[in-house]
C-alpha cells in the first residue's frame, strides 16, 4: 500500500465524535464540501464517556499525533456523562505530563450537529499542532 | 447449533462491499484500489464496488455472499451511517444473518466529499480497514425484549399534554394524566386569543379538556404529583401523591371559581377547565406505565426588582398581566383603562427574560442566563398591540424591540397589521435597553428612553401611562423529578432531547418522551405538533405489549468482574446493581445490567479496573482494533 501512504509521514489525529452531536457535524462538513487535512480518522462513539484514561495513553503510545474528543458538550444525552468525562480528561492530562507528552495534544470540545466552522477550526488547529510538534515522544512513566 | 449460529461463531470472513455512490465517492476515491487494498486485510474473504450499494443489485450482491457461505461479516464503505445503516442490516438479516455482524465505513460525507486524490483513497482505505477491524470483533446481537404494559402516563394538564393523552388515548392506549393543580390548560388558560389562528384560547381547552374527560381510557389526576419512579421502558411504577391543593395561586383561584358558582367540567377563564372535585384528603397509589409522556410545560419569567423599573412602579406589568386586564376591561371608551386609569400612551418593550447576553444581562440567583430566543413573544406582543390600536383608537402604542421575530406561517402578518395600526416602532441594541423612569411632575407618570437604531441612535424619549415587559419562558420547576427520574437537562435548564432530527422528543431515557415547551420554548402549534410525536413514539413502543430495544447496552463480563462495585457507583441511571451470586461454590456479589434502564453510554465501562463490562456494539476492544488499524497503514 505504499502509493496510498500519502499521509503516513504526517502525523494521525484521531476524533472521537459523538453520534449525536460531533459525528453528525463532521457529515455536515462534508455536506459544504469542506475540505480538511486528510490525516484525520473520526470514530463514531455513543458518549466519550466509555474510554478509560489508559486508552487515550495507548493511542499516543501506538503514534497517534492528536486526539480530538468532539463531544455534544453541556447538551450531552446522557446524565452526568460530560461531566465524568471532563474529569475524567483531567486525569489523562496529568497522566501525559507523566508519559512526556504534550497535553495539547488532547482536546475537548464539543461540536454540535452544524458546527462547521467550530469543526474546521479544531481540525486544522490540530494539525498545526502535531505538525510543530512532531510525533509522540512516549516515555514510560517514572 | 443452528448453521446460522455457526457461521456466526466461525473464524470472521469479512466481506467488504464499496459504493461508487454514482460517482460522488468514486470521482475522488480509487473504489477499485481500496478494493484491491482490502482484498490483502487478514480475514477479508471478499472485497467488491458497486455503483449504487443500496440499490436492489447492491443488497443483493450482499445477501449472495452470505447465503454462499462464502461471508460472516459485512463491512459497507458508502455514505453516512445515517442514512443507509438500517437499509444494510435490513437485507443481511433477510439472507438470515444477524443484521449486528456488521460496520459502516463513511467514505463519502468524511472522505471523498472533503478530500481529494491519493490522499482521499489512502484515507478510505484507513477507514475500511479499521471497520474490517472492528468487524472481525463483532458478535451477534439479538434486541431486547421486555414486556410493555399498554399505559402511557403524561405529566402535565396543559395543551401538550392534553393533546398526548387523547392521541395515545385513540390509539388504545390506557392513559394516566396527571396535573399538579386542581385545573387542565396550563399556561394556556392565561391567554385570550391564540396566535396566530386567533381562536379563543378558552373554546381549545374547553374543547381539548371535554375530549379528554369523556375518553374512558384516560383517567385524569389533577392535585397530584409523582412523589416516586422506579423501573424501566415498560415497565414504570409510579407513585402518585393527591392532596388538597396547597399552593397561594390554586386557592385564590379556587375561590374565584366557588364566588362564580362554576362547577367541574367548564373552563374558567385565568384558571383553567376544573377537571374533577377538589380532593379533601391525601391519598396513595401506585401506577404501572409503560411509557412517560412530559409535558410539563414552562412558567413566565419574573422580572427582577428594578428591570424596566418593575417592582418599583404600578404602572410596569407584564404581558401576561396586561392581557388579563384587557380582558376584564369592559368599558366601551375609545381609551385603554386599567384598574380606572385611563392609558393614553403605553410602551411595549420586547425580550424581557430572552436572548440574555453574559456581561450584559444580570444572571439569576443561580446564575443562569435566559440566552434563547423565547419564540412567541414577538408574535403575542403584536397581537396585544394590535389589539389596543383597534380596541381603542385613542391609546398610543410604543413598541421598543432588538428584532422582531414573528418565525411561523401566519405569524408576520401581525407586523404588518401593527404597523397599519400605527403602533411607533423604535429599535434596541441589548447594550442599550430602554431606560424607565418615574417622572415626578406632567402629565405622566414614567418615562421611556432609549436610544434607537432606527433613527441611526437618536435618543427618543416618551411620556407612557403604562409599560408592558413581553417576558419570555423559563423552564418550569421539575426538578424533583428530573432527579428522582434522573433525566438530561440543557445549558438552557429545558430537558434534552436526544436529537432534534434523529430523535426528535425522545429523551435518552429510554420509554420518557417530551411534549411541548419542557423542552424548548415554542408556540401551541408546535406544542401539539410534539404532544402528537411522543404520542405516536409511545404507542409504537407499546402496542405489541412488548417493546424491543437496540442491543448497544452494557453486559458484565462474569469471568472478569471482581464484584468491586466501581459500575455501579459510575452509573447515572441506576442499570446496575450488585447481585449475589455463586461462583466456585462461594456466595459473591457480582455486577448485574438491567437492560431496560441501561442508556449505553459506556460511563461504567472506563471504571472498571478488570475491563469487565462494556456495551455491546460498541466495545473498548472494538475501538482499540480500530485504532490498531489506523496507525498500521
Amino acid at each position: 500500500m505504499s502509493a496510498d501512504k500519502a499521509n503516513s509521514n504526517k502525523g494521525k489525529i484521531l476524533i472521537l465524535a459523538t453520534e449525536s452531536c460531533a459525528y453528525p457535524g463532521a457529515n455536515s462538513v462534508g455536506q459544504a464540501h469542506s475540505p480538511y487535512p486528510a490525516n484525520t480518522y473520526i470514530l463514531r462513539v455513543r458518549a466519550p464517556v466509555l474510554f478509560p484514561e489508559k486508552f487515550y495513553i495507548d493511542c499516543f503510545r501506538k503514534g497517534i499525533g492528536g486526539i480530538i474528543i468532539m463531544s455534544c458538550g453541556e447538551e450531552c444525552p446522557y446524565e452526568g456523562a460530560y461531566h465524568a468525562l471532563a474529569k475524567r480528561i483531567d486525569n489523562v492530562f496529568q497522566m501525559m505530563k507523566a508519559h512526556n507528552l504534550d497535553i495539547r495534544r488532547l482536546r475537548l470540545t464539543a461540536i454540535c450537529t452544524v458546527c462547521n466552522r467550530a469543526f474546521l477550526k479544531e481540525v486544522n488547529e490540530m494539525n498545526k499542532l502535531i505538525e510543530e510538534l512532531g510525533p509522540p515522544e512516549y516515555k514510560e512513566a517514572a | 447449533m443452528s448453521t446460522k449460529k455457526t457461521a456466526e461463531t466461525e473464524e470472521p470472513r469479512v466481506g467488504v462491499y464499496i459504493c461508487h455512490c454514482g460517482g460522488n465517492i468514486s470521482d475522488h476515491v480509487d473504489v477499485k484500489k481500496v478494493a484491491e487494498n482490502l482484498e490483502k486485510v487478514p480475514g477479508v474473504a471478499v472485497a467488491h464496488t458497486n455503483m449504487f450499494m443500496c440499490s436492489d443489485p447492491g443488497q443483493e450482491l450482499i445477501q449472495e455472499d452470505i447465503k454462499s457461505g462464502k461471508i460472516n461479516r459485512v463491512v459497507v464503505a458508502s455514505c453516512a451511517p445515517s442514512l443507509h445503516e438500517t437499509t444494510f442490516r435490513g437485507a443481511i438479516k433477510r439472507a438470515d444473518m444477524n443484521p449486528y455482524l456488521y460496520e459502516h465505513a463513511n467514505i463519502r460525507e468524511q472522505v471523498s466529499w472533503v478530500h481529494h486524490g491519493e490522499a482521499a483513497t489512502a484515507k478510505a482505505t484507513s477507514l475500511v480497514t479499521a471497520a474490517v477491524a472492528k468487524a472481525k470483533e463483532l458478535e451477534a446481537l439479538d434486541p431486547i425484549k421486555v414486556d410493555a404494559a399498554r399505559h402511557a402516563t403524561v405529566i402535565g394538564g396543559g395543551i401538550a399534554g392534553l393533546r398526548a393523552a387523547l392521541d395515545l388515548a385513540q390509539r388504545g392506549i390506557e392513559v394516566a394524566l396527571i396535573e399538579k393543580s386542581p385545573f387542565l390548560g396550563g399556561q394556556a388558560a392565561n391567554l385570550e386569543r391564540i396566535v396566530p389562528t386567533g381562536e379563543r384560547a378558552a373554546d381549545l381547552i374547553q374543547d381539548l379538556a371535554a375530549k379528554v374527560m369523556a375518553d374512558s381510557r384516560i383517567r385524569v389526576y389533577t392535585c397530584s404529583r409523582i412523589v416516586k419512579s422506579e423501573g424501566y421502558v415498560g415497565n414504570f411504577k409510579i407513585t402518585l401523591k393527591t392532596q388538597p391543593p396547597d399552593s397561594q395561586a390554586d386557592l385564590e383561584k379556587l375561590q374565584e371559581v366557588a364566588a362564580k358558582g362554576e362547577k367541574p367540567g367548564r373552563f374558567v377563564p385565568f384558571a383553567g377547565f376544573l377537571a374533577v372535585k377538589v380532593p379533601t384528603t391525601a391519598s396513595e397509589q401506585v401506577l404501572d406505565s409503560g411509557a412517560i409522556v412530559f409535558a410539563t410545560g414552562f412558567s413566565t419569567y419574573t422580572p427582577r426588582d428594578g428591570e424596566f423599573g418593575y417592582g418599583q412602579n404600578p404602572e410596569v406589568i407584564t404581558l401576561p398581566q396586561l392581557i388579563r386586564f384587557m380582558s376584564q376591561e369592559k368599558s366601551r371608551g375609545r381609551s385603554l383603562t386599567i384598574n380606572g386609569r385611563t392609558i393614553r400612551r403605553v410602551a411595549l418593550v420586547h425580550c424581557v427574560g430572552s436572548r440574555q447576553i453574559p456581561g450584559i444581562h444580570e444572571p439569576d440567583a443561580d446564575g443562569g442566563l435566559n440566552e434563547y430566543c423565547s419564540r412567541t413573544c414577538c408574535a403575542a406582543t403584536l397581537q396585544a398591540a394590535s389589539e389596543i390600536r383597534e380596541r381603542y383608537p385613542l391609546t398610543h402604542v410604543l413598541e421598543y424591540y432588538r428584532d422582531i421575530r414573528t418565525y411561523g406561517r401566519g405569524q408576520e402578518e401581525f407586523y404588518e397589521r401593527a404597523s397599519e395600526n400605527h403602533v411607533m416602532f423604535l429599535r434596541y441594541e441589548p447594550e442599550d435597553p430602554p431606560q424607565v423612569e418615574r417622572l415626578s411632575k406632567g402629565n405622566f407618570p414614567l418615562r421611556v428612553t432609549v436610544k434607537d437604531t432606527l433613527t441611526f441612535g437618536e435618543a427618543l424619549s416618551a411620556d407612557v401611562d403604562l409599560v408592558v415587559l413581553s417576558v419570555g419562558m423559563v423552564p418550569s420547576r421539575i426538578a424533583d423529578l428530573v432527579d428522582m427520574m434522573k433525566l438530561p437537562v440543557g445549558a438552557d435548564r429545558f430537558l434534552q432531547e436526544v436529537h432534534p432530527k434523529l430523535r426528535p422528543v425522545e429523551l435518552a431515557n429510554t420509554g420518557i418522551l417530551l411534549a411541548g415547551t419542557c423542552q424548548a420554548p415554542m408556540d401551541i402549534s408546535e406544542a401539539c405538533n410534539a404532544a402528537a410525536a411522543a404520542a405516536a413514539k409511545a404507542t409504537s413502543l407499546l402496542s405489541k405489549g412488548y417493546v424491543e430495544l437496540d442491543p448497544f447496552v452494557a453486559q458484565v463480563d462474569l469471568s472478569r468482574c471482581k464484584g468491586n462495585g466501581a459500575c455501579v457507583a459510575a452509573c447515572t441511571v441506576d442499570a446496575i446493581v450488585m447481585q449475589t451470586v455463586e461462583v466456585d461454590g462461594q456466595s459473591v456479589e457480582r455486577a448485574e445490567v438491567n437492560p431496560a434502564l441501561c442508556t449505553g453510554c459506556g460511563v461504567c465501562v472506563a471504571v472498571c479496573p478488570e475491563n469487565a463490562i462494556d456495551v455491546k456494539g460498541w466495545t473498548l476492544e472494538q475501538y482499540e482494533a480500530m485504532v490498531d488499524a489506523i496507525v498500521a497503514d
